[in-house]
């Protein structure tokens, strides 16, 4: 028998029994389809996740205020961050740029216009630390965090529920009553793990404690943000930086620390990790509806021996060996799961694309190996479900298969 | 002088069969005889008298239980499975009572079968296959499905599949069972002109003597035993007659 010969055969025994052969098919259709779409899903989540954290930086580093200890008693709402502390840490030889961040809500009104949004205390060197490029205007400079000018960076998307000019700056705001001229607008940046990076205020940190909170420890800050150089070891600078704290806050040996220091490179491997097992499981959860149109194939093959007793007797009594009729059984499997495979591919990709793409707004990546995946399961499933059937049409008795009506 | 080929011989041949409730059922017993090259013979006796067993045996679609069968020369008894389907494909066109031709199969295609297990090439089995079609008069219907063929047209795609092989002998089990008089005697007749022409050997499997009478020769059977072998009597009384002498015996 001939390649040819055995994919004709398949062919002819799989067409003969339309309806049939179309069920037994859609279940490993929608076996494929739901794993290829679960692997975009997987893929998709974890590129989002990766690219909000790889946006922030890996060599990024975020220092919030913790809970401070003050005679035993763990109090959370002390800020125990200062100016100075960043200041300090800034000296140290592999941090590039750093900056106190105050974070606070702000309901800013334009003319008969207001939006509540996120407000960010910061210095110049914020810009470095998030990786903000201007589109319009400047960042506020140190001089401006020095006389705690009331100049403000205003994010594009806030401009816009604004109902600002394209390009506002010079435009005014009030904060609290309080008139902020502005003086730039980022280039959009997206979303990230914190939020929208579009919807928010940024003024002089200084700004925003004196003059809009009116705090009695201006120094304090709920942050400190800093960029390392890229050949930085962030896990070397971290210990640098919390011995540098325990220090300046003068805590004891097992004392607590009272502050956090949150490493992007380790969050990001950390969600990397997660989102890698949650696609696993996802795949998982697919992989059972493949399992189930596999048994439909074993289910529709062993009913297809059964059927075609006579036939396999037939073939038998005219020469057919043991192995031509397991080849042709085992042909006929992997041909409907081959089948329903690639159909299950292109519905998955296809669907995946289209809803991520044009529904979601979403770039769904496109991987090879759903299709290697695809490819992979058609022969596995179709060896596997084939295998019993097969065996037992070529181990029929030909006399009994002959006489089997 | 024309050498006479042996082609079959069943020396003392047995087959038992395994009952379900223990023990087993002995259907042939010590069944002798020869056969040779361009012989037409008559397998011929009753229901249940073991003919169909010896024709499974002759037809290497089963062993016998005890006693050598040899055919060309070669004993079967304990050939293996694929080695009998060897046997069968080269050398044994089988034509069944009710054809068993594969029905989602073209006519062609059927044809074809036998020579694709064979290994031929493709091209070479379109030719031969439509050759024989062509020798049994259905070369305009090899694209037709066996359902859509009558009866007797069915048979002679069965015999052109039998002969696709080239095979030195034919068994036809109860060839003309599923047919009326009229296309059983065409078939009858077509096997007669096969065996006088092309000097093919045909053993066919029948329980009536008027299908026996085509054959040269007559084998019957009863209770797995043979009770006679030699020339066809003159009429089914006549061999009534030489049987119930030998039971006597």
């Amino acid at each position: 028998m001939t390649l040819n010969d055995i994919l004709k055969e398949s062919w002819l025994s799989i067409s003969g029994n339309k309806i049939r052969s179309f069920l037994t098919v859609l279940g490993i259709i929608i076996g494929v389809m739901a794993v290829v779409i679960m692997v975009a899903v997987g893929e998709t989540v974890q590129k989002e996740i990766t690219d909000q954290f790889s946006s922030l930086g890996t060599n990024t580093i975020v220092i919030r205020a913790g809970a401070a200890q003050i005679g035993g008693v763990r109090s959370g709402n002390r800020q125990t961050l200062t100016t100075d502390d960043a200041a300090v840490i800034a000296k140290l030889p592999d941090v590039a740029a750093v900056s106190p961040v105050q974070v606070a809500g702000a309901q800013v009104v334009y003319g008969n216009k207001n939006w509540s949004t996120s407000m960010i205390g910061a210095y110049p060197d914020y810009t470095t630390v998030q990786t903000i490029d201007m589109e319009y205007g400047a960042f506020f400079d140190d001089i401006a965090v020095r006389n705690a000018s009331t100049y403000a960076v205003i994010g594009p998307k806030t401009a816009a529920e604004l109902g600002m000019d394209k390009n506002p700056v010079g435009e005014v705001i009030r904060i609290q009553n309080v008139p902020f001229v502005i003086i730039g607008v980022p280039k959009e940046r997206g979303d990230s793990a914190m939020g929208s990076n579009d919807d928010m205020v940024m003024i002089p940190v200084t700004t925003l404690k004196k003059r809009l909170q009116g705090s009695r420890f201006p120094n304090a800050v709920s942050m400190i943000a800093l960029k390392l150089f890229q050949d930085a070891d962030n896990s070397v600078v971290i210990d640098q930086i919390s011995a540098l704290l325990r220090d300046r806050h003068r805590l004891k040996p097992g004392d607590e620390d009272d502050f956090q220091i949150m490493d992007m490179k380790q969050i990001l491997e950390t969600m990397t990790t997660v989102t890698g097992y949650l696609k696993l499981l996802l795949i998982a959860i697919a992989a059972v509806s493949l399992l189930v149109g596999a048994i439909g194939i074993m289910n529709m093959m062993l009913v297809s021996v059964a059927e075609r007793t006579r036939e396999i007797g037939i073939r038998k009594a005219i020469g057919a060996r043991e192995s031509n009729i397991i080849i042709q059984f085992l042909a006929e499997s992997i041909m409907i799961s081959f089948i329903g495979s690639m159909i299950g591919l292109v519905i998955g990709v296809g669907l995946a694309q289209g809803v991520g793409r044009f529904i979601l707004g979403y770039h769904v990546p496109f991987s090879l190996w759903p299709v290697v995946l695809s490819i992979s399961v058609a022969v596995v499933v179709g060896l596997a479900s084939g295998v019993m059937p097969a065996i037992k049409a070529a181990k029929l008795n030909p006399i009994d298969s002959l006489r089997y009506e | 002088m024309k050498q006479i080929e042996n082609i079959i011989s069943m020396n003392k041949i047995c087959k038992s069969f395994p009952l379900a409730i223990g023990g087993a059922q002995q259907v042939l017993f010590d069944v002798t005889f020869d056969i040779n090259a361009g012989e037409f013979v008559a397998i011929m006796g009753p229901s249940g008298s073991g003919k169909s067993t010896c024709m499974n045996i002759i037809g290497a679609l089963d062993t016998p239980t005890s006693g050598v069968y040899t055919l060309y020369g070669t004993n079967i008894a304990n050939m293996t499975n694929d080695e009998l389907a060897t046997i069968r494909n080269e050398y044994i066109g089988f034509v069944f009572q009710n054809f068993n031709l594969l029905p989602k199969r073209t006519v062609l295609d059927n044809v074809m079968l036998p020579l694709m297990y064979r290994g031929m090439s493709p091209d070479d089995r379109i030719i031969r296959s439509r050759e024989m079609l062509r020798r049994v008069g259905l070369e305009k219907f090899e694209t037709y499905l066996p359902p859509q063929l009558s009866g007797g047209m069915k048979q002679r795609v069965a015999i052109a599949r039998a002969l696709a092989g080239n095979p030195k002998l034919i068994l036809a089990d109860e060839p003309t069972g599923a047919l009326d008089s009229t296309m059983g005697n065409e078939i009858l007749r077509f096997f007669k002109q096969l065996n006088r022409d092309m000097g093919i050997t045909i053993i066919m499997i029948t329980h009536e003597f008027e299908i026996a009478g085509y054959a040269n020769r007559l084998i019957h059977i009863y209770d797995g035993r043979i009770n006679y072998d030699g020339k066809i009597p003159t009429s089914e009384d006549a061999l009534n007659k030489k049987t119930e002498k030998k039971a006597r015996k």
